[in-house]
Formats: C-alpha cells, sequence, structure tokens
C-alpha cells in the first residue's frame, strides 16, 4: 500500500519529474493549438529523443505533451474555428460562435476547467477500474464499432443547420474522401484513379485545416469591412456556480469520453463527436440554442476528449494494446526502455502504472495553471484586423500540413479542400458533417466488413449476434431511438403523452 | 568600381556557400522511416526498438512514421516514390517478396536496396485463453466438422496469416473465414475478446500475451519445440506434410532506394550492422522471441531470394496462388 502511495506521489515530488510534466503540458498546449502540429508527431520525435534517458522522466513529459496538446486544439478551434488537432472539431461548433460574440475569453476559461474535469475523471476511472474498463473494451466486437460509428454519424442531424439533406450529401462527400486510397481487405485501389500517388488516401488532417480552415479564411473576405468584435475579458475564470451547474452534464460527457477513449483504434476526436450529440439530444433548455454559442456545447467535447486520454491508458496498461495513436508511441517508448507492454506489466511493474496515474493527475493540474494564464491575450487574436489574421492562418495551416509528411504534396491538397470548402460553404454546405463522414466512414467500412467477414457475410447471424451480445444490445437500441427521434413519428407520440399528461381530470 | 568588386566578390562567396551544402557529410538532417504496418504490431515494436541504436550511429533523428494498409503496399509504394537521397527509409516485415505472385503491386524487394535483415521471427498458432482447443488437432477437427464457421484473423492478402494458411491448406483442410485486420495488433484485441478463434502470429507479438495466459499457443510452425514455447507442441505433431515447407518464419528488415548513391548506403549499412550487433538490442531480439541474423550485402539478397522462392512455390503447389512464380521471374528453389 504504502509502495503504491510513494509511486503515485513520485512525479510530485521529484522536482525533476515535477518541472518535465509542468514543461510537457505547456509545450503540449501550444502544439495542440497550433492546426497540423499533432500530439502523435510530437511524441513520436520525443522517444527517439528521450531514449537516454531515465524512463520516468521521459513518461513524464510524453503524458504533458499528451494532457496539454489534446486540450490546445480548443483554442485555434475557438479563437479562429480551425481545430488544432481533430479532437477539437466538436468544439469549435460552439467556441467559435462564442469568439464571435465577444466571449472568447469566458470560452477559453470553461474549455479549461472543463477539460481538466474529464481529464481529472479520466484519470480516477484508470486508477480505480483499469482493468475492469480494459475487460470491457474487449467485449466490442467490429459489429460495434460499426454501431458507434453508425451513431455518430446520427450527429449530422444536427450539424445541419438549415438543409438536413445538404448535410446528408456533405456526410457522403466526406464519406468518399475518406476512402479514396487502398481498400483495407482487398488491397484494390478505390477512387485513385490510376494514380499510385493516391493508394495511401487523403490524410484526414489536411481535409480538416483544408475545410475549416482555410476554408473560413476565404470566406472572411467577403467580410473584410464588418468591424471586430471587442472581446469582454474581464471575467475569464468561470464562476464556480457555472462549474456547478454543468456538472451533471460534465460527468455524462466524461464518461461517454472515458468509455470511447478505451476501446483500441478510437480516441478522443470520435469521443469528443459523440458526447457533443449527447449533450444536443440530452440537454432541453441549453443557454444559448446549440451552434451559437451554447456553453454546454463546449462542455461537453472538451471534457470527452480530456476524459479519453486517461482511459486510452486502460488496454495499453491493462493489456498491451494501444487505445488510440499517442499511447501506441508510448507503447514503443516503453518496449525501448526495456519493459514489455502487457498483461504482465501490471504485475511485474507496478510502479509504471501508479506513477502514471499520479503523473496524469499533476498534468492535469498543470493545465488548469497553463491554460487560465495568459487568455486575456489569447482572447485579443480575434481582434486582431483581418488583414493580418488572415494571411497569420493561411501560413499556420502551410505550416501544419506540411510537417504531416515533410511534403508539399499535403499543402496542395489541403488548399484544393480550402477553395472546395469555400465554394460548399457559399452554397449552405456546413464543414462539420463532411468533416464527420471522413472521420466515421472509413471506420464503419472497415468494422462492417469485419463484422460481415466474422458471420460469413450470412445477415441473419449478424443480426443475431446483435441481439445477443448485451453491448450490441445496448447500442443498437440507442441507433434505433436515434433514428426514430428524428422522424414524425417520435413528435407524434410525444404530443400525445404530453396532451394526456396535460389533461387534469 | 572598388564597391562593385567588392560587392561581386561577396555575393559568390556567399554563392559558394549556398552551394557547399550539398557536399555536406550525409546525414545532414534528421531521416524519415517509414513502418507499413500499424502501430503495436511486431513489426513496429522491433523498430521503434532499433532506431535509438540506430540513430546514435548516424548522429541524426530517425522520424518513425507508421502507413498501414494493403499489406504494406501503401507505405512500400511511398518509400519508392521519394527521392533516393538516403533521407527515406523502409522498415518492413516480409510481406513486398510476395507481391508479384499475388498481383498486389509490380515491385518487390529486389527494387529496394537490403540495409540490413534484423532477424526473423517464428509463428505460433495462436488462440484465446479460454478457448476449447488446445491443440493443432482440436482445430483442425472442429474446422472439419463445422467448415467456413470458425473465424481466422488475417492481415490481407500476403500477410503472414494468410501464407500460414495456405501451407496448412496445402497438406491438411482448414476451412475458415478470414477476417481482415490492420496489423496483428488490431488482430490480437479481437482475438482477447473473443470476436475471432484464431489466429497465426509471429511469436514477437504474441509472446507476452501467451506468457500471462491471455492466449494460448496451440501449436508452432517448427519441426520441434522451441525453447520459448516449452510445452507447445510443433505443427509437425498434426501436419506431418508441412515438414517439406520449414524452416519458415516472417523477418524484419530496413531498406533503401536502390539508385541511393553508394557511399550513403554504405553509410547506412554500416550503422545498422552495428545498431543490431548491438548488445541490449540483440538481449530485446531475445526476450522478444526472435532471432538475430543481421544480414546485408550479398548475403542479404540471397536470403531474400530464398525466401522469396520458398515461399512462392510452396503457395503454388498449395493451389493458394494462381499466378506461377516462374511466370515472374522466382526460380525454383
Amino acid at each position: 500500500m504504502t509502495d503504491t502511495l510513494s509511486y503515485l506521489l513520485m512525479a510530485w515530488m521529484d522536482p525533476n519529474l515535477l518541472m518535465l510534466t509542468a514543461l510537457g503540458t505547456f509545450a503540449g498546449i501550444y502544439i495542440g493549438a497550433i492546426p497540423g502540429l499533432s500530439v502523435t508527431m510530437a511524441v513520436s520525435i520525443l522517444v527517439s529523443f528521450t531514449f537516454s534517458w531515465d524512463v520516468n522522466e521521459a513518461l513524464a513529459l510524453i503524458v504533458g505533451i499528451f494532457i496539454g496538446g489534446v486540450y490546445g486544439g480548443s483554442r485555434s478551434a475557438i479563437l479562429i474555428n480551425i481545430p488544432g488537432s481533430p479532437s477539437s472539431v466538436a468544439t469549435s461548433f460552439d467556441g467559435y460562435p462564442l469568439a464571435k460574440r465577444g466571449e472568447a475569453g469566458q470560452a477559453i476559461g470553461l474549455s479549461t476547467v472543463m477539460s481538466v474535469i474529464g481529464g481529472l475523471c479520466g484519470t480516477l476511472v484508470l486508477a480505480c477500474a483499469a482493468p475492469v474498463l480494459g475487460d470491457l473494451a474487449l467485449q466490442f466486437a467490429p459489429r460495434d464499432y460499426f454501431l458507434i460509428a453508425a451513431i455518430g454519424l446520427m450527429l449530422v442531424g444536427s450539424l445541419a443547420a438549415g438543409s438536413l439533406a445538404k448535410g446528408i450529401v456533405a456526410v457522403c462527400l466526406g464519406a468518399i474522401v475518406g476512402m479514396v486510397g487502398m481498400d483495407p481487405v482487398t488491397a484494390q485501389g478505390r477512387f485513385t484513379m490510376g494514380q499510385m500517388e493516391l493508394m495511401g488516401g487523403i490524410h484526414y488532417v489536411v481535409v480538416m485545416i483544408g475545410l475549416f480552415g482555410v476554408a473560413e479564411a476565404l470566406y472572411q473576405l467577403h467580410n473584410l469591412d464588418t468591424a471586430v468584435v471587442k472581446q469582454n475579458v474581464s471575467k475569464v475564470i468561470p464562476p464556480l456556480a457555472m462549474v456547478l451547474r454543468f456538472l451533471p452534464l460534465s460527468l455524462r460527457t466524461s464518461a461517454i469520453g472515458v468509455l470511447v477513449g478505451a476501446l483500441p483504434g478510437v480516441g478522443g476526436d470520435i469521443a469528443a463527436l459523440m458526447a457533443y450529440d449527447h449533450a444536443k439530444r440530452s440537454v432541453k433548455n441549453p443557454s444559448r440554442p446549440f451552434g451559437e454559442g451554447a456553453y454546454e456545447g463546449l462542455v461537453a467535447p472538451e471534457t470527452a476528449n480530456s476524459a479519453a486520454v486517461g482511459s486510452a491508458y486502460v488496454p495499453m496498461l491493462t493489456l498491451g494494446m494501444p487505445g488510440d495513436a499517442v499511447t501506441a508511441v508510448i507503447i514503443g517508448a516503453l518496449v525501448v526502455h526495456g519493459l514489455n507492454p502487457g498483461p504482465m506489466l501490471m504485475v511485474e511493474n507496478p510502479h509504471i502504472f501508479w506513477f502514471t496515474v499520479g503523473n496524469l493527475a499533476l498534468a492535469n493540474i498543470f493545465l488548469l495553471i497553463f491554460g487560465l494564464m495568459g487568455i486575456k491575450l489569447f482572447a485579443k487574436v480575434v481582434e486582431l484586423p483581418k488583414a493580418v489574421l488572415i494571411p497569420l492562418i493561411l501560413v499556420l495551416c502551410t505550416v501544419g500540413s506540411y510537417s504531416l509528411n515533410s511534403s508539399m504534396t499535403e499543402v496542395y491538397w489541403m488548399f484544393g479542400f480550402g477553395v472546395l470548402g469555400y465554394f460548399l460553404k457559399a452554397f449552405g454546405f456546413q464543414m462539420g458533417p463532411i468533416i464527420l463522414g471522413v472521420i466515421l466512414g472509413p471506420l464503419m467500412d472497415t468494422s462492417y466488413r469485419q463484422a460481415m467477414a466474422s458471420v460469413g457475410d450470412n445477415p441473419q447471424e449478424l443480426l443475431m449476434e446483435l441481439i445477443s451480445s448485451p453491448v450490441s444490445l445496448v447500442l443498437s437500441a440507442a441507433l434505433l431511438l436515434i433514428v426514430l427521434g428524428n422522424t414524425p413519428l417520435y413528435g407524434w407520440l410525444k404530443r400525445k403523452t404530453a396532451r394526456a399528461s396535460s389533461s387534469p381530470s | 568600381m572598388l564597391k562593385k568588386l567588392i560587392t561581386s566578390v561577396a555575393f559568390s562567396l556567399s554563392a559558394l556557400t549556398l552551394a557547399l551544402p550539398a557536399y555536406a557529410e550525409y546525414p545532414e538532417r534528421s531521416i524519415q522511416a517509414v513502418i507499413p504496418w500499424g502501430a503495436g504490431g511486431a513489426t513496429d515494436n522491433v523498430m521503434r526498438s532499433l532506431s535509438p541504436y540506430v540513430e546514435k550511429e548516424l548522429g541524426t533523428k530517425l522520424i518513425l512514421n507508421n502507413r498501414p494498409g494493403g499489406t504494406a503496399v501503401i507505405g512500400s509504394s511511398y518509400v519508392m516514390q521519394q527521392r533516393p537521397n538516403g533521407y527515406t527509409l523502409l522498415l518492413g516485415a516480409e510481406n513486398p517478396q510476395l507481391y508479384p505472385v499475388l498481383g498486389l503491386a509490380k515491385f518487390d524487394y529486389s527494387d529496394f536496396y537490403p540495409v540490413n535483415i534484423i532477424g526473423q521471427n517464428v509463428v505460433v498458432i495462436a488462440a484465446n485463453g479460454d478457448s476449447p482447443f488446445n491443440s493443432m488437432a482440436d482445430l483442425l477437427a472442429a474446422a472439419k466438422e463445422k467448415p467456413d464457421t470458425l473465424r481466422m484473423g488475417a492481415t490481407g492478402a500476403g500477410g503472414l496469416p494468410s501464407t500460414v494458411h495456405a501451407m496448412v491448406n496445402a497438406v491438411g483442410e482448414l476451412k475458415v473465414r478470414e477476417v481482415t485486420f490492420g496489423g496483428d495488433g488490431p488482430g490480437i484485441t479481437a482475438l482477447m475478446g473473443k470476436h475471432i478463434d484464431f489466429m497465426p502470429l509471429s511469436l514477437a507479438a504474441a509472446q507476452e500475451l501467451v506468457r500471462s495466459g491471455k492466449l494460448k499457443a496451440l501449436a508452432v510452425l517448427a519441426t520441434e519445440e522451441v525453447p520459448e514455447l516449452p510445452g507447445v507442441e510443433p505443427i509437425t505433431k498434426a501436419l506431418p506434410d508441412i515438414a517439406e515447407y520449414l524452416p519458415w518464419g516472417p523477418f524484419w528488415g530496413a531498406f533503401v532506394h536502390k539508385d541511393t548513391p553508394d557511399d550513403i548506403k554504405k553509410k547506412l549499412v554500416d550503422a545498422y550492422a552495428k545498431a543490431v550487433a548491438n548488445e541490449e538490442f540483440q538481449g530485446f531480439l531475445k526476450n522478444y522471441g526472435a532471432q538475430s541474423m543481421n544480414l546485408h550485402g550479398a548475403e542479404a539478397e540471397e536470403f531474400l531470394k530464398r525466401w522469396q522462392s520458398v515461399t512462392a512455390w510452396s503457395m503454388y503447389k498449395a493451389k493458394a496462388i494462381e499466378i506461377s512464380p516462374d511466370t515472374v521471374g522466382i526460380p525454383q528453389p
């Protein structure tokens, strides 16, 4: 017991580790904020960089960057409507409208506090229930991943402000973009038009930067004459009352984040989208309509993507399986330092597990400190004259896209999608559904085919499995309810029950 | 007049300094290393463990990128398209040697230069720890009783599981459903969750889980027991005829574009040879259940040719492929 305690507090007591965690978190925030620079890339470079260090020191730095990076993406999502990382796509839906109203400071402050709450929830679950959660995550079969992707796609109904038809077209367009490349099962080229170069597909971060960043910058050229919105930065730290008011929602969305993050192969980006979807459906009286600066729309994705960080460690530490791209790299780091991630890791080297828990908690505290510092300065970014802001955005986007693979191809793709996005925006298509299609389309495709292969291409057997497995049953029911909820049938049922309860006698 | 002279001299000197870097020492910046398989799998783990030692020898950073897809076609063709200046490496497994006979791509490792053949691994047939099967014979019997019902994890056409499956089918009968994953990592996760029934894996990927009892090794693809897996029967017990295809195993290697300048090739070969020979890395390989080979130059090319001809011809005999190896220039072993 005392051993566990000493491992937990190792990062807190040792000045070296304390400093490294702080440094990592600080750097992570800014790496995450620049669109295109990804946490995965930064951690990848760090693994070889810290090869000769002590394993605890290397892990401390990496944990800091992970936590800071996932949060940092929300900065640029709120300020300039460009998600700094895929996990902040959902943050931009309500974060940017808040900035347009002059409340960027409050938005950043709220997202910081919510990220810390989510992060601490994730860490807590990791500490208490890692083996249980790990086993639960293993129960998810390919058909369950398919259902999750399908549920996520239902978000299109909420995102397509205006025309649902245009939203669906946008999702399909995104799914097509996501399918470009090699078929995962048969290795045939899809939409590659005979070009070998396209066999690798189009990186979804490039699509994201192009559609959200460049397209937005081009669109702003219409509005060069509108006055900049003055940001009200008098109160950036959210009052306790506000935090408590959103506590039920933030705990629910943290739970979503924890569960989705623990599934191997899906991470914070999908968690954030599903949390946003949940918030839209469950919050009946939001502070403002969703999509126009609702605080709930900011709370949900930020808690979820930070909670997913802690739970991404679950499959990694309990089974040696990566929970997402970053933990896959961390596995490599452990291997390089002579440790063997796997079920035996917790038995033979328990200190790594407890050290990580303590480290994550520490990194979240630093996140609170560094995140709340300098908000006033950051909020002023929105007030920059457009003549400075737009070129700055274009430069950042270019740097970000280039950094993905050190090649100009990604930059050309980004500009291409930027121009496409500009025209789509002009004709009333939303960018959100497109990204939804790009991220979830390939997941749906691969898991559907794995599920069908598992049942020998027999749809009846698949349906039987959907009913017999508890996880699949719950997910199928959720999907069915969501679909029905969007149809007139649901509205009719609601009206009937409302009439029945309102008639007194 | 003097001003003009000075300016022109200054300009020419600065132009010279711009030209000088072209003759600077390789490597003068970080090198991109492409791993054509997903993160968390055997290839990924081996390469990530080796890279720090290589970085020390070369004196620069190796940036590792996973580019999975199409049984390593995506990653390998990406490296082939880059400039042959030694700044893009391919850290792959054995799959490209089968591309010509599988029709997956028009190239194979003879279109690359082998910097180092790092090591090879032994294959185990793994099942979930709670599986009702305890040996290869059990698995074969169950598959015979209910053909096309058991689910086998695979990694795509040309991946290790399908090659092993083909070999088994050449001498026996194993009719199963193939479920494709992006690498042995996701496949192992599905195996642990009991969403598939078994999967041929390299020992490196499965070792920790077999050790902890989460996975069960039904058989090892060898003619006799291997010391790393005491008590696990060799596959020849249930399928004696398979011995003619053995010894066989997946291997890992580092490759670079064929047209890379010779001095750069030499630097890479030296660096990798020393890195692989490093005591700590050797210890890692052993711990991982892999056999070190550390081949380069003519030995490496010989090894690649032999592996290719043995595997391609055995798959052809097993009727697992339709393209005859000699039509694509692969001689009989």
